[in-house]
């Protein structure tokens, strides 16, 4: 009995600092999304100037850069250039970016988008279910939908142009392929 | 010369001096060696004044904002307030290892100059050992890897300041520098105990010489822990007190394993059996305290404490492994050296409830070390990420819990080695009723929760038991000595402070079930959305939203909801505020409270409307009892303090000094 | 007396456990016990204040108010969170270990223990104080001071 106790000490002891030796392989902050290589969920929201709605099954075809974002977010407001930049890089080629303003009042958001910019669609998720269909984990989070309607990627946090660039290049229909 | 400076130099200086006092003492264990003793002695001197001033360094560079310091530009703002400042030495990672050190090289002073003294050997041998542990954390804060006065290329105008949740609640004095105490005092039992195995000593003169450090030890821990809870209480806002955080369960786990230990440690000094075994206990148990630092601070897990990814993370790793490894080799080695000397006595005898007791202590530490790493191992395993949270403890740890009490109540009525029926029943027979009018009176009063109707019948089942033993001991002492009630059981915690103050820490434990029962059986919430003056009743209580007012302060800015709050002929104001700090992406809830026995009133602001003030949403909960989870945790406090408290000095037996006092003795 | 005592715990623990018919608030509840906020520290959503966790139990409540079932319901969290969204692990797969070892732990420290405790046989009748025989309760009372003075 002895010996299967200084066994069980032996093991025990090696797999508790085999386990906490692989933690530091991975991020805690960093948490996947489920949502990510799924059809995107079905969006159909208002638009923040009032123009209407915006469906995303009327984008299928064309790649969708989902955004989601708030005015008193300042992460949000630290890539936003970014988004600017690659919305007049792409907006004449089949993607869209969309924003999904979060967690804010519609007047505030509105106020947002012209103060930096963005000119892109941008719709109120007022109750937030579109960013629990997207398992978003807090804001800015972006999302690439693909012209099959499928996510492809997803960026948490203050994204950069390279990334943004990065992410569309890999989904975009490409003429004559 | 300037502060940062000067904290930076004298780490570097103490580290050699506790390499030298690692060599002197060893040495002195070795050849016996008096004079190399005295060197280490003045060497642990040395380093404990050393550490403390590069301390109080901290301290002053925290309350001058010198912002050239990068701990205290990320930790500390021109804004912050004195006390927040002076505090902010354990906020985070480089400070709180600071003060760790100098608690650990106060300990390291103790052995070198009190614990030599009546067990030179022995003593000398854990000095050794408690050298190299000082050695490794001046290691971290004497080189870069957590240099707590490394300097910032260019001086900021103004510091980030302190953690919100930190710079929010006085408790945050009293929590963590609790726990650090707790953790760091136990290295001295753990000391010893290597000590011991390294010596080949079969004999029980390291349990013996280290008894009240471990008590003290547990003590500071279980009321740290209480106290964490109460903080997280009062600061988060969410009207609970305990979530399995990773963190809080790294708090727990040793403290679990000590109370085992503090039990199976008297069967050891009654009966010689278990040696093995407390050696095991006292391992496990400084183990899961270093555990509890990489888990803090390392970053592998996700905790409301965590504190930033580090090089210390592989190194505390290290040390873990390397503790694990050489305390596991000792005790392989010399268990048989270690063989017991009776037989433990039939199934209904003490020493077999403190055995059983501590396997349930120990199933239920491993349950929370496996449910705090398991989302690891899956992750590592399979790529997979699960979470392991509060209703998955709650379901494993509660039957433990409930286990655990029912043996609280039946140990300390049984005798060493076995009862007979007749003291079965004369121990039982008041308990047992007690507890069936515990469980009739929770099914009357309360909801169907199975869970808490076993508690209070425990409860009255524990309570009975002590009251007993109480009343019994006092008339103990009335027959024998003639005392009255009053000084018979004044001299029960005098004469035999530890039994009674066991006792008393069980009723502590008994309160503490009953608040935590009760709390989380029948809390009523109610969330509302109103205007000013707009009104709604939660559990008895009318809830009336007077306004909402923007309250502007240097480090922050916070939207205040006044509530009143009235019962019956009483009524309370409240405060919940939604509180914006310059360094927080998001507002943080502060709760409104207001604090009696029977419940607390427990409002928060959920929403509010920014531009008109002119809803809110508040969520209100009617907390029974909580605030005795507190009280609870003071009377364990306190009956902790009567255990360790030495008895005077032994007098030879009343009946035989006859003589007359000297004058003046009494 | 003693059996009807142990007979009411049991009774009352028993009584408390049984099956009752749950409301529709009390079902979301259960759900949204089971579900992890994802911007807060391991809380769930029914107990964390976020604004974020307040939307999904407004979904949830709304889904059970639709009818759907509790497995539903989940799988709809699972769709965008994955398992990382539930707080207590599946008994099936990897996780069910997880529900094992508090078992395993439990059984094998038994019978450790129960292996080193002797076989239960009546006590000889050395009773600490035997009641009511007022010379030997002297004495015993005596021993039972000394012996937990000595203890210190």
């Amino acid at each position: 009995m002895l010996r299967t106790a200084r066994v069980g000490a032996v093991v025990g002891v090696l797999a508790l600092v085999v386990v906490l030796g692989l933690a530091f392989r991975h991020d805690p902050q960093d948490i996947r999304s489920a949502s990510v290589g799924k059809p995107a969920p079905a969006l159909d929201l208002e638009r923040l100037d009032g123009s209407g709605r915006f469906r995303l099954v009327d984008y299928a075809g064309k790649v969708v850069v989902v955004n989601f974002f708030a005015s008193w977010c300042i992460p949000c407001k630290q890539e936003y250039p970014a988004l600017v930049r690659a919305w007049e890089r792409y907006r004449s080629a089949d993607v869209v970016i969309l924003g999904v303003l979060y967690q804010d009042s519609r007047d505030a958001g509105l106020a947002f988008q012209r103060r930096m910019g963005g000119t892109w669609p941008t719709v109120a998720d007022d109750d937030g279910r579109a960013a629990l269909s997207f398992g978003t984990f807090g804001v800015p989070e972006t999302f690439f939908v693909g012209p099959d309607g499928i996510v492809a990627g997803r960026h948490v946090g203050p994204i950069d142009e390279e990334t943004l660039v990065t992410g569309i290049e890999a989904i975009r229909p490409v003429a004559g392929r | 010369m300037d502060l940062a400076s000067l904290g930076g130099g004298v780490l570097r200086a103490a580290l050699p001096l506790a390499l030298a006092g690692v060599g002197t003492s060893a040495y002195a264990a070795w050849r016996r060696d008096g004079r190399s003793l005295a060197s280490a002695r003045v060497l642990s001197l040395a380093v404990l004044g050393l550490v403390v001033v590069a301390n109080l360094a901290m301290v002053g560079s925290l309350v001058a904002h010198d912002f050239s310091i990068r701990y205290v530009a990320l930790n500390n703002a021109r804004e912050t307030p004195l006390f927040y400042s002076v505090i902010s030495l354990w906020a985070a990672l480089e400070g709180s290892i600071l003060l760790w050190t100098a608690v650990l090289a106060g300990a390291v002073a103790w052995v070198a100059w009190r614990g030599t003294r009546s067990l030179p050997r022995l003593a000398t041998t854990a000095l050794a050992v408690a050298f190299v542990m000082l050695a490794f954390f001046l290691l971290l804060i004497a080189t870069p890897v957590a240099d707590p006065f490394v300097r910032l290329a260019d001086t900021p105008s103004n510091g980030r300041g302190p953690n919100p949740l930190l710079q929010n609640h006085p408790l945050m004095a009293l929590h963590p520098p609790l726990l650090y105490l707790g953790y760091v005092l136990f290295s001295v039992p753990f000391a010893y105990a290597i000590a011991s195995l390294i010596l080949g000593e079969g004999g029980d003169r390291w349990l013996v010489a280290t008894r009240r450090f471990a008590l003290t030890s547990w003590a500071l821990l279980g009321v740290g822990i209480v106290a964490g809870a109460w903080w997280s209480y009062a600061v988060l806002g969410w009207g609970g007190y305990w979530a399995w955080d990773p963190v809080e369960n790294a708090a727990l786990m040793p403290w679990l394993t000590a109370t085992a230990y503090l039990h199976s440690v008297m069967v050891e000094e009654k009966r010689r059996l278990l040696r093995t075994w407390n050696l095991s206990l006292v391992v496990a148990t400084f183990a899961l305290t270093i555990l509890g630092t990489f888990l803090t601070r390392s970053g592998v897990v996700n905790s409301v404490h965590s504190f930033t990814l580090s090089a210390i993370g592989p190194l505390l790793l290290g040390y873990l492994a390397a503790i694990l490894a050489f305390s596991v080799a000792l005790l392989v080695w010399r268990a048989p050296r270690l063989a017991d000397g009776g037989s433990v006595g039939s199934p209904l005898s003490r020493e077999a409830i403190f055995l059983f007791q501590n396997v349930v202590f120990v199933a239920a530490t491993l349950t929370v070390l496996l449910g705090t790493l398991y989302p690891l191992i899956v992750e590592a395993v399979s790529g997979a990420q699960v979470s392991i949270g509060g209703p998955y403890f709650d379901r494993v740890e509660i039957p433990l819990a409930l286990a655990l009490l029912f043996l609280m109540g039946v140990g300390p009525q049984l005798p060493w080695r076995g009862a007979s029926r007749t003291s079965l029943e004369r121990q039982f027979t008041a308990p047992l009723l007690a507890a069936g009018v515990g469980a009739v009176f929770a099914v009357l009063t309360g909801p169907p929760a199975p869970a808490a109707v076993a508690t209070f019948a425990l409860a009255a089942f524990v309570a009975t038991t002590v009251v007993q033993e109480f009343v019994r001991g006092v008339r103990a002492r009335g027959v024998l000595h003639g005392e009255t009630p009053a000084t018979a059981f004044a001299n029960l915690f005098r004469r035999s402070g530890r039994r009674y103050g066991g006792y008393v820490v069980h009723l502590g434990i008994v309160v503490i079930a009953l608040a935590v029962a009760t709390s989380s059986a029948r809390t009523t919430e109610v969330e509302q959305t109103v205007g000013p003056g707009g009104r709604f009743t939660a559990a008895g209580y009318t809830v009336e939203l007077a306004g909402l007012r923007d309250v502007s302060e240097p480090q922050r800015d916070s939207v205040v909801a006044d509530l009143r709050v009235a019962s019956g002929g009483s009524s309370d104001e409240l405060h919940p505020a939604l509180v914006f700090y310059p360094n927080a992406t998001q507002p943080i809830g502060s709760p409104g409270i207001a604090a009696k026995l029977s419940d607390d009133v427990y409002a928060i602001l959920a929403a509010y409307d920014a531009r008109g003030h002119a809803w809110a949403t508040i969520r209100v909960r009617v907390i029974p009892l909580v605030s005795w989870l507190w009280i609870g945790g003071g009377i364990v406090g306190l009956g902790a303090v009567v255990a360790a408290l030495p008895p005077p000095r032994r007098r030879e037996r009343p009946a035989i000094v006859m003589e007359p006092a000297p004058a003046g003795a009494d | 007396m003693l059996i009807v005592a142990v007979v009411a715990v049991l009774a009352a623990v028993g009584w408390s456990a049984r099956p009752r018919p749950i409301t529709p608030a009390e079902r979301a509840d259960a759900i949204a016990t089971e579900l992890r906020c994802p911007v807060c520290q391991g809380l769930s959503i029914r107990d964390s204040p976020s604004e974020t966790a307040r939307e999904m139990r407004d979904l949830v409540a709304q889904r059970v108010a639709e009818g759907r079932g509790d497995d539903e319901i989940r799988a709809e969290f699972r769709r965008s969170y994955g398992e990382w969204v539930f707080l207590t692990p599946p008994l099936l797969g990897l996780t069910g270990l997880v529900w094992l070892v508090p078992l395993v732990a439990l059984a094998v420290g038994g019978m450790f223990a129960l292996g080193l405790v002797r076989p239960h046989s009546p006590v000889p009748a050395t009773p600490l104080v035997p009641p009511s025989v007022p010379p030997s309760e002297v004495v015993a009372l005596r021993e039972r001071v000394r012996r937990e003075e000595a203890f210190e």
